[in-house]
């Protein structure tokens, strides 16, 4: 669902945020991709997104170069950023109704889609209020749902749990193993170990711009905890 | 980057090199009458009314509008303390204008009077509380207006009116005293005295400048001072009251999911950005008050005959010129009222949304060219009929004062988008410093204003030629400019987007 080849990023300055990283997400796939602060993560996810610019290596999603055909890209896929920078001049409903005019959701399906995700998330009866007046745990879910209902075939998320209730953690986990049993893959990152190792099948860690390790949850961290391993793999050299 | 600093620097020297021309130019009235301390009091009077309209709908804005608020606010400082920086920006702002008008001017006086060297010394002490009460005043406009509209639900809205309200009704004042007196340009002792009654900082400053005086230095001082404290300390006690005002949303829980109507993409992202403009006091006031302007031209013209305009302002011929160039000077408040050249860089952090979304960046581009169209359009066009009537043009003098206008429209619009995305600035924490003082808007300004000076030149230049011929080929040329510019957009747009 998504193979990232070779890909390097630098900033001004020619400092490498990112190189040679190498990645393939299969359909099904819940990848947790983990590092320390300034690893690279975000750098890796926005440029899977098509936020970010590169110059070096290819990011395939299904089958399909970012480079050569963006929209095609992201009309399979969906973003969650670190931090959910909304438009606060609009309703959470004017909102969510504008993403679905984006992707092109029939009437029928945002509907639906809509109710059933903020339902869940518990936030239907605040859709009518002003982004503005909204906190960081409610933008987020806003967002979440946002990334939902256009049925994306990839769901990238960055530290899509910062902000989230336990109630609304333990909703979004659900409707992760949801996605994945039906075919969609996940490739989010994030700094909760526990919940990375309970619910990927797959981990990537990354350490100053390189991968270090990735594969299978269980190969990766053996009979150690996930943390030790993050901790031994960061602290080595 | 070079070369916008270097267009930057040519266009500063282009003004300080007009402002003395004009210093210069009036100075030999004044040199006639042996009063050439006339000269410093009406040039004075003159930056304090810029400072003071340029401020008053953007007080607004820099004293409350800021991303930073809370952090800020949890800091160990006096609330008044942050009123001051807020003033202080604003103060910044306007010394770039007021070092525009009274250097030259300041000049153009110790080269005709060859003063002591205390003059120096005290015009240059002087110079930098100029700018200080006309922006308070201003401000204190300002936070009233804010004052006002943070009590009522729709603050933003209410907002915008009365800052129009009190745009147009000092302008109508203003416009009343001239007339009444007939002295706008006849430079003489009487409209000293008007300056003086209604101002009498200029009395003080004139005073201390041209004949030395120390008191009157410090009292200009000193009263330019104090008010700057009594001010910050006043709205320092009301500050967040009136901030949480304007920026509390009123919220309700009790949503039910109703019926949504679905758009195209293009509509979608059309209403989108009219909803970002409309919740933007200091968006809506700086981009359309060339509209609201034009509009009261137009209704004013209705009234007054361009023939008497042109008596009350001693130029005889202007209903001559203005009949033939009306296209141009309605295009100029077009260009004035440039909407995309700060619509880019005010997408900020929200920008991932429209990057990630799958759309062509083509259509973001056009959508944003179509809110600034539907801004300018209906306004000129309502303006260019009522210029019709009132200055009873010809049926191709209709023509073209009709079409001209809304090229110029689509020109700006256009033009708007590129400069902002080749010069964006989405690391901002007030709108006031995108919609104000970004390099895309200054840069757009000075296109949008070359492009109609070089047509004003050439109609001026060419007066034996028929005006309506050269008007058309100006048509024309701006035409082909813009079918370039969209075509440059649907080929380049995916690609500047993407770099932003």
């Amino acid at each position: 669902m998504l193979t990232i080849k070779h890909f390097s990023k630098s900033y001004k300055g020619g400092k490498k945020a990112v190189n040679d990283l190498n990645l393939v997400v299969e359909k099904g796939d819940i990848y947790g991709f983990i590092g320390h602060n300034g690893a690279g993560k975000t750098t890796t996810i926005r440029s899977v997104v098509g936020v970010l610019d590169f110059e070096e290596g290819d990011i395939e999603i299904d089958g399909i170069s970012i480079k050569k055909d963006p929209v095609a890209c992201k009309t399979v896929t969906a973003y969650i950023p670190d931090n959910p920078d909304l438009y606060d001049h609009l309703t959470g409903i004017q909102y969510l109704n504008f993403i679905g005019d984006l992707f092109s959701v029939s009437k029928a399906d945002r509907e639906s889609l809509i109710k059933k995700y903020s339902d869940a998330f518990q936030i239907t009866a605040s859709l009518g209020n002003m982004i503005s007046s909204y906190s960081h745990g409610m933008k987020q879910k806003l967002a979440i749902i946002s990334a939902l209902i256009h049925k994306p075939k990839l769901l990238v998320l960055d530290e899509p749990f910062v902000g989230l209730d336990p109630k609304a953690a333990h909703v979004l986990k659900t409707i992760m193993a949801d996605l994945c049993s039906n075919g969609s893959a996940i490739f989010f990152s994030t700094h909760v170990l526990d919940v990375a190792e309970k619910l990927c099948n797959k981990i990537a860690i990354i350490k100053a711009g390189q991968l270090i390790t990735h594969g299978k949850t269980e190969e990766v961290k053996g009979d150690k905890s996930l943390e030790d391993v993050f901790l031994g793999l960061i602290d080595n050299d | 980057m070079l070369l916008l600093s270097i267009g930057i620097l040519m266009g500063v020297v282009m003004i300080a090199v007009a402002s003395f021309g004009y210093s210069f130019m009036v100075a030999q009235t004044f040199e006639q009458i042996g009063r050439m301390d006339l000269l410093l009091a009406i040039m004075m009077a003159a930056a304090s009314i810029i400072g003071f309209f340029t401020t008053i709908y953007k007080a607004s804005g820099v004293l409350f509008g800021f991303k930073d608020y809370d952090l800020v606010m949890s800091l160990p400082i006096k609330t008044s303390h942050v009123v001051a920086s807020r003033v202080l920006q604003l103060y910044l702002l306007n010394l770039f204008f007021t070092l525009m008008v009274m250097l030259p001017a300041g000049a153009v006086y110790a080269i005709k009077v060859n003063p002591e060297a205390l003059y120096y010394l005290f015009f240059l002490m002087a110079l930098w509380f100029i700018p200080l009460l006309p922006i308070i005043a201003a401000s204190i406009i300002g936070a009233l207006i804010s004052w006002v509209s943070s009590r009522f639900k729709a603050s933003r809205m209410i907002s915008i009116i009365l800052t129009f309200v009190v745009i147009i009704a000092v302008m109508i004042g203003s416009f009343r005293i001239n007339g009444n007196e007939q002295v706008l340009t006849d430079m003489s002792t009487q409209l000293a005295d008007m300056i003086f009654k209604l101002y009498p900082l200029a009395a003080m400053y004139v005073d201390a400048v041209c004949s030395y005086q120390m008191g009157s230095l410090l009292l200009f001082i000193m009263i330019s001072v104090l008010t700057f404290v009594l001010f910050a300390t006043v709205l320092g006690t009301r500050y967040k009251a009136i901030h949480t005002g304007l920026t509390t949303s009123h919220a309700s829980s009790k949503y039910v999911m109703k019926p949504l109507a679905a758009s195209s993409p293009f509509r979608a992202l059309y209403k989108k950005e009219l909803r970002r403009y409309m919740s933007s006091s200091i968006y809506v006031l700086n981009t359309s008050v060339g509209m609201v302007l034009l509009l009261v031209m137009s209704i004013a013209l209705l009234f007054i005959s361009s023939e008497k305009l042109g008596q009350l302002i001693e130029i005889p011929q202007l209903s001559n010129y203005l009949s033939k160039l009306a296209p141009l000077v309605v295009s100029l408040f077009i260009t004035l009222s440039c909407t995309t050249s700060s619509s880019i860089s005010l997408e900020g952090n929200n920008v991932w949304i429209l990057k990630s979304s799958p759309v062509s960046k083509q259509t973001i581009l056009l959508s944003k060219v179509a809110v600034n169209l539907t801004i300018t359009m209906p306004i000129s066009i309502v303006s260019c009929v009522m210029l019709m009537i009132s200055l009873r043009t010809s049926w191709m003098e209709s023509l073209l004062l009709l079409v001209i206008p809304l090229i110029y429209a689509c020109y700006s619009a256009l033009m708007g988008v590129i400069v902002n995305i080749k010069l964006p600035n989405l690391e901002w924490t007030s709108e006031v410093t995108v919609v104000k003082q970004s390099a895309a808007v200054l840069v757009s300004m000075l296109i949008g204003f070359i492009s109609l000076v070089i047509p004003f030149g050439i109609s001026l230049l060419l007066s034996h030629v028929n005006g309506n011929l050269i008007l058309l080929g100006i048509g024309i040329i701006i035409m082909a400019v813009c079918s370039v510019m969209y075509r440059y957009i649907q080929t380049n747009g995916e690609q500047l987007f993407r770099a932003l």
